[in-house]
């Protein structure tokens, strides 16, 4: 296999990513917005002092999904970015990490450091 | 799994059994939690021109901030506070590190109380240790529930305080007291003790190393001439333990006795004097004891310290670089901004909606009439009578009802009846409607409108 030339029409990692982040978050909205709006008018929501824009009720319904969306995205892209800078597969078994600090008592090199002194 | 010599390879971190430590950095973190936690509990109990000082009323849609209502229409202060808010962490991060995450984080602060708590009860690091090892006798049991029953209780306290932000806190302890909570109080009450119990008595440390975002994405933040906390690598090392009498250069030794206490106080359970490590939230506790223990070796302070990149390395530590001045200017004109125009708020809304079943009407006497709905907010503190007027317009008729005057804080509806001969414009003209109040203290807002005449 080249693994130097990328395959046609296979993504990164990077791009993956993106995709998903935006997709699995459209999806949350519509479905969010499908709920929402099968209990509530959105054009009972807006306030009064919204009315002077006279916001019409398609405006409206496109305003709660983008607000929706925008929600679902940044849950998602966080989500997203705390999964990829977090530590890597393997991590409870203890790939990557550090060894365990290894503690004792401190007098016990230490004969001047009596344990009264650190309670 | 196992491993061919038999050691299992599924590695289980040690519990973390932070060491008391005293110092310092130690007493500027009670400090911190005094204040911060004082501020907590303290701060729903006060009121403020008449109001709980802070309250966030949500079924009525004000916020009540130290003498402010912050209605609807002030949304906008409130995105930019939590701008500055955010803002100011980067800042601060930029200048001094992760000073948040050591001293004024919720979670170090709870956890702080949480710790203390169970110091209180189960003892010091080594007896905390010994006890959970020891089987479950009378001490134990009787230690652990009453850990359990105080920490529950703290617990709770916190989560009815909580609530007490955006329910009246008087009212609300009166109805728990009474045993009349609602339904949704009791259900944020417990959800807020149970996240509280949670983070601070068992996630602890978890949360900062697995769950904060604020710690992965601040290394963004973080330069060369950035606070962080570090081993004096070439000064301590080769470690080792020693009489007070002994001098370390005749023993080959560095600085660093051994003595693992910076492990043992380190509230993440890491060991600093390998090197900078996102674990690490600079609370300072190991600057604190190894400080002790300098001392009582009769060294000089200073083997693990606040310092920068730049410092460890032998150059010049800046504390005023670009990224700071861009921080702090951002600063400065976001919190001049709000300020300004917080106190440029008129304490008064008027909303005018025309009547939408007819353009407009004509009277027998050649007089025009349009109708409008009036909404009419009144965001100061004390009642308030109220006159308009129609800028310009000397020829044109006002009626309006009810009588145009209302309550504290009170939204009132109106109905607006506006008159002007036929004669005085074709089509559509703009009015300006001043509404003022009748006595000081003097509040105007001006709005326009359109009215409506016949085109031919």
């Amino acid at each position: 296999m080249n693994i130097e030339h990328p395959v046609n029409r296979r993504w990164s990692m990077r791009q993956r990513d993106w995709a998903v982040v935006f997709w699995i978050a459209f999806l949350s909205a519509a479905a969010g917005a499908f709920v929402l709006f099968g209990l509530v008018n959105p054009m009972d929501m807006v306030s009064a002092w919204a009315d002077e824009y006279s916001i019409g009720v398609r405006l409206a319904y496109g305003l709660a999904f983008m607000f929706l969306y925008l929600v679902c995205l940044l849950a998602s892209a966080l989500t997203m970015f705390m999964i990829r800078t977090g530590p890597s597969r393997g991590h409870v078994k203890g790939k990557g990490r550090r060894s365990i600090p290894s503690v004792h008592d401190p007098s016990q090199s230490n004969p001047d450091l009596g344990d009264e002194d650190w309670k | 799994m196992t491993k061919d010599s038999g050691d299992s390879l599924y590695r289980k971190d040690p519990k973390v059994y932070p060491r008391d430590v005293t110092g310092k950095f130690a007493s500027l973190r009670k400090l911190a939690v005094f204040a911060l936690l004082g501020l907590y509990y303290i701060i729903p109990w006060l009121n403020w021109g008449g109001h709980q000082s802070v309250l966030f009323d949500l079924p009525a849609r004000k916020f009540y901030i130290l003498g402010l209502t912050f209605w609807p229409q002030d949304f906008i202060f409130l995105t930019l506070m939590l701008i500055i808010a955010g803002l100011s962490l980067f800042f601060v991060t930029a200048v001094a590190g992760r000073l948040w995450c050591g001293y004024a984080c919720p979670q170090t602060v709870w956890t702080e109380v949480f710790l203390w708590l169970e110091r209180l009860v189960e003892g010091d690091r080594n007896k905390r240790m010994k006890l959970d090892k020891s089987p479950w006798n009378s001490n134990k049991i009787i230690r652990k529930t009453a850990k359990q029953f105080i920490w529950i209780s703290f617990a709770l306290w916190t989560g009815f305080t909580f609530v007490g932000f955006f329910t009246p806190i008087r009212e609300l302890g009166h109805s728990v007291f009474t045993f009349q909570l609602g339904g949704w109080e009791t259900f944020w009450m417990l959800f807020y003790s149970f996240a509280t119990y949670g983070n601070a008595g068992i996630l602890r440390e978890q949360v900062c190393k697995y769950m904060c975002p604020y710690a992965r994405f601040q290394s963004a933040m973080f330069d060369k001439d950035t606070l962080v906390i570090a081993y004096d690598e070439p000064r301590g090392e080769p470690r080792g333990g020693r009489r007070k009498t002994d001098t370390p250069s005749e023993k080959g030794l560095g600085d660093c006795i051994s003595c693992t206490l910076c492990v043992q106080v380190c509230p993440t359970g890491i060991d600093i004097r390998e090197g900078l490590q996102i674990e690490c939230i600079a609370c300072a506790a190991c600057i604190d004891v190894c400080d002790q223990v300098m001392d009582k070796m009769g060294y000089e302070k200073g083997l693990i310290s606040y310092t920068t990149e730049h410092r460890i390395s032998g150059e010049e530590t800046h504390v005023f670089r670009p990224r700071i001045f861009v921080y702090s200017f951002l600063l400065l004109a976001l919190v001049a901004g709000v300020i300004y125009s917080v106190n440029q708020r008129v304490l008064l809304r008027a909303d005018l909606l025309r009547d939408r079943n007819a353009l407009y009407r004509e009277l027998p006497d050649n007089m025009i009439e349009n109708v409008y709905t009036l909404k009419l907010i009144n965001m100061d503190f004390q009642a308030h009578q109220y006159q308009i007027e129609v800028v310009g317009h000397d020829d044109m008729i006002l009626h309006i009802s009810p009588e145009l005057s209302l309550e504290a804080e009170e939204v009132g509806n109106f109905i607006l009846r506006m008159q002007a001969p036929s004669d005085a414009g074709r089509g559509s003209m703009k009015v300006d409607l001043r509404f003022s109040t009748l006595k000081e203290p003097v509040i105007e807002r001006t709005v326009s409108t359109r009215f409506l005449l016949p085109f031919d």
